[in-house]
């Protein structure tokens, strides 16, 4: 026995050893792919005086998604179409206007069909080879190839710094389609062969501030900063490299921050999903981590039925906004998320504000209207996809708050391609959805959510599909003006008829270390975060 | 000997056969159009009918499902599974890729669960009804009881974030191994643990037990010598199930810890309806399975020779 708990001990004594070496060594916070953090270097913005901040040569953001650098079949991730290349224009929703970017001006033709682009001169890719007409070719025509959903129907080099691009219909939702994630503008020498719009993609090469350096699938990715850009602009880089870990899980996100081993960590940049739970958001805020939020124009939706009973009931749809606390529903993120009282779409959406729309919590009338129907007690099922973890609490609380307006709600939890096909095949009564996305997808959204063809529609009636012509396909609609009076119809159309209830307004969020630089106006100068200018302070 | 072994083999071939024509076609019980979902959840836009009918024929999902079997099998069986439908690469050299991680996190949780299990399964036994017993018991119990997703969420905020002693994610040298290692083997360690208690506490009621303890031996050399050896047939088919975790892993682990492996590699392929990716892992973890049963079936002809002169 005594022989036996001596082993027993040593046994333990080893592995406890065998443990400790393993933590012995460098610290966890040099967890680089290279292991290594080249401290010694000076950092190019350092100079002889005391008052400028010294910083890091490397900074590592944590982030839910894999780049998909090397693209495939279905091209590459969000990350690279944000920070590695650039588009023709930007949308800048404030003015709701397109304004110039790799393109300093163009004109529509033929009431939209075509657009003829001015571009910038001068502008360089990463590799030092020339942004021109060429190259807006070939990333349209790869567009094409790759039969993109969104892909024009052709582009023609004028000269070197001029080109047309075609589309099958009319209106200004063509200059709007130009600023999409898809439509950033790629380099023929990121191809082989090069310039072959069916070549194999060697590594994305763009006009935008991140270089891709190096690619692990499902680890990491690493950028250096495009000099080009940063020269064009007249500032400097406060980073050498900067390193995009993968860690799907949000706990693990977290975690990872407050142990030090990223200086930051970011929502995935298209918006919707893999973000940072916004009810930590305040306790990492009080723990002295810096949160910086920009409110984009994605609204969380309850979406009906409405071609079959008993969501085919205008009346019966405005029961169930009547019965849903907005207020509450923001709660459930810890008010990190803007209730949607006023409008369909976003505050900052073009034409919102003067809508003038405001939608009421009143149960007791919901009752009424159920009462008057004799639907009281109506049975209605909600579908959620499991894959979206929020949205379950979400249905959770709108099952009590209908419920208390007379409603007999059940809540069907499906897995994303069941929740799909029952999507598709409309056989459910309600189901959660958004509307929108970042800044750029606000009138990409629209076309897809009511668009009658489109099997991800939201709502349609023929007033709504009127409307929503006009303001994408109508060529009278590239007037801003003539648009905006068209978008407070499509809103308030869209509010009379309850195509769709709106829950709430959703936010974009990145949080850092104490330690880093960054100005919000610069990390949110676009709605998907920019991070050229983050710096981690020695 | 020999004849027992190709016996053993032929066996395989039908089962290998049922398990691939169910690999195939499990998936397309799924709801949903899969053509579309891929389409859509790939390229983040919603396609055009254009571009759904392209890919469809591109990929071969416009055939019928029996030729759609015979085309694959027909490559698998060369180890050609296609290319993955999310990256365009051969599934293969997505696999091969993703396999060094798992193996290591496999094999290092398997060794020391294994190595605990026997350890801790055999004082058990020893010591039936003692404290040691007990200690052992409740230990396994709450290896059991604690969802790993937890557990290792815990030892990161311990060990990372507290005393920034390991690093709280990723892949790459010993320091990274130990918490998933840790979190996935306390599971695996305590299932082990009761299966070999429950089995030596069996054979210690046998007559030839009684006999030996008769003769006069100790505890311990009843234990070790004679209640092991007999109990290692059951023990060693028990083992050899948990290979199939080297191709499912455990897909908590490797998302908690962000350890690019297998398992976390086949969900995210079932969830983007990866087909080619998903067919070859369930298909490869079924001929691993069905191996490493085909070396167990070997072992047991060693370990008791009553079995190969019986077969």
């Amino acid at each position: 026995m005594k022989k036996l708990m001596i082993i027993f001990s040593t046994v333990l004594l080893i592995a406890g050893c065998v443990m400790m070496t393993g933590c012995v060594g460098e610290s966890p916070t040099s967890n680089a792919p290279a292991d290594t953090q080249a401290q010694t270097n000076t950092n190019e913005i350092s100079t002889a005086t005391t008052t400028e901040p010294q910083y890091k040569d490397k900074f590592i953001m944590g982030y839910g998604k894999d780049p998909k650098l090397k693209g495939g079949k279905w091209g590459i991730g969000f990350f690279p179409k944000t920070q590695v290349l650039e588009k023709l224009v930007e949308y800048d929703m404030k003015n709701d206007e397109y304004v110039p970017s790799l393109a300093e001006s163009w004109e529509f033709k033929d009431g939209g069909k075509t657009i003829v682009f001015h571009l910038k001169k001068g502008i360089k890719f990463s590799d030092g080879t020339e942004f021109d007409a060429n190259a807006v070719k070939f990333t349209i025509d790869r567009l094409i190839v790759r039969n993109h959903g969104l892909a024009p129907e052709g582009a023609d080099v004028i000269d070197k710094y001029t080109v047309a691009i075609h589309f099958e219909k009319p209106g200004f939702f063509n200059l709007a389609k130009m600023a999409e994630f898809h439509f950033g503008m790629m380099a023929p020498t990121s191809v082989s062969p090069v310039g072959d719009p069916n070549g194999t993609l060697i590594t994305p090469i763009g006009t935008g501030p991140f270089k891709v350096v190096d690619y692990k699938k499902d680890q990491y990715s690493t950028y250096e900063p495009n000099m080009y850009w940063y020269n064009e602009r007249g500032i400097k880089p406060k980073f050498k490299e900067f390193v995009l870990k993968v860690i799907p899980d949000e706990d693990t996100r977290i975690m990872a921050l407050r142990s030090g081993e990223v200086d930051g960590i970011t929502d995935f940049v298209h918006g919707g999903s893999e973000y940072t739970p916004r009810n930590q958001l305040n306790v990492l805020e009080k723990e002295g981590f810096k949160v910086y939020k920009r409110d984009i124009p994605i609204t969380r939706v309850i979406a009906f039925s409405y071609n079959k009973e008993p969501f085919n009931d205008p009346e019966l749809r405005k029961a169930v906004s009547l019965a849903i606390n907005r207020d509450d529903i923001a709660k459930v993120f810890d008010n990190q998320v803007r209730p949607a009282w006023n409008g369909m779409f976003a505050p900052e959406a073009p034409g919102m504000a003067k809508a003038g729309i405001k939608y009421e919590y009143n149960p007791e009338k919901a009752r009424e209207i159920l009462k008057n129907k004799g639907k009281e007690g109506l049975k209605v099922n909600i579908i959620v996809d499991k894959g979206q973890g929020d949205q379950i609490l979400v249905a959770q609380l709108l099952q009590q708050q209908l419920k208390n307006a007379g409603f007999d709600p059940q809540l069907e939890i499906l897995e994303s391609g069941a929740y799909k096909e029952k999507r598709n095949s409309g056989n459910y009564d309600m189901r959660l959805y958004y509307i929108g996305g970042t800044d750029r997808r606000f009138y990409l959204r629209m076309f897809w959510r009511f668009y009658p063809d489109s099997k991800w529609k939201a709502y349609e009636s023929e007033k709504v599909y009127e409307l929503y012509k006009n303001i994408l396909e109508n060529p009278k609609d590239i007037d801003k003006n003539n648009r905006e009076k068209d978008l407070i119809a499509f809103y308030k159309a869209l509010y009379d008829e309850t195509g769709v209830v709106p829950l709430y307004h959703d936010v974009m969020t990145v949080v850092t270390s104490p330690k880093v630089d960054a100005k919000q106006d610069e990390l949110f100068e676009q709605a998907e975060p920019q991070f050229y200018c983050v710096g981690v302070r020695k | 000997m020999i004849k027992y072994i190709s016996k053993r083999i032929i066996h395989i071939i039908p089962v290998l056969i049922g398990v691939s024509f169910i690999s195939f076609s499990l998936l397309y019980v799924f709801p949903g159009d899969t053509a579309e979902l891929i389409v859509m959840i790939n390229t983040g836009t919603e396609p055009s009918p254009e571009m759904v009918e392209k890919f469809r024929a591109e990929s071969g999902l416009d055939k019928p499902l029996h030729i759609q079997y015979i085309n694959w099998l027909s490559k698998a069986i060369r180890g050609d599974f296609g290319t993955s439908w999310s990256s365009g690469e051969p599934v293969m050299n997505e696999i091969m890729e993703t396999l060094p991680a798992s193996a290591k996190l496999f094999f290092s949780t398997f060794a020391i669960s294994v190595g605990f299990a026997f350890l801790l399964g055999i004082l058990s036994t020893l010591y039936k009804d003692k404290i040691i017993d007990h200690a052992c018991r409740i230990w396994s119990l709450l290896g059991i009881s604690i969802p790993n997703f937890w557990l290792g969420l815990v030892l990161i905020w311990i060990f990372a974030v507290h005393f920034h002693l390991l690093p709280a994610f990723g892949y790459g040298s010993m320091e990274h191994l130990i918490l998933p290692v840790l979190t996935w083997s306390m599971s695996f360690m305590a299932i082990k643990t009761r299966f070999i208690r429950t089995t030596l506490l069996e054979i210690m009621n046998e007559d030839y037990i009684t006999t030996a303890k008769a003769k006069g031996l100790s505890e311990k050399a009843v234990v070790l010598k004679h209640v092991l050896r007999n109990a290692m047939i059951p023990i060693i088919t028990y083992l050899a199930l948990g290979m199939s975790h080297l191709i499912i892993g455990s897909v908590i682990v490797e998302t908690v810890f962000a350890w690019p492996g297998l398992g976390s590699f086949l969900v995210k392929s079932v969830f983007t309806r990866d087909f080619p990716v998903v067919q070859a892992l369930i298909f490869l973890s079924a001929v691993l399975i069905i191996g490493v049963n085909l070396v167990v079936d070997i072992l047991y002809a060693l370990i008791d020779p009553r079995i190969r002169y019986s077969d």
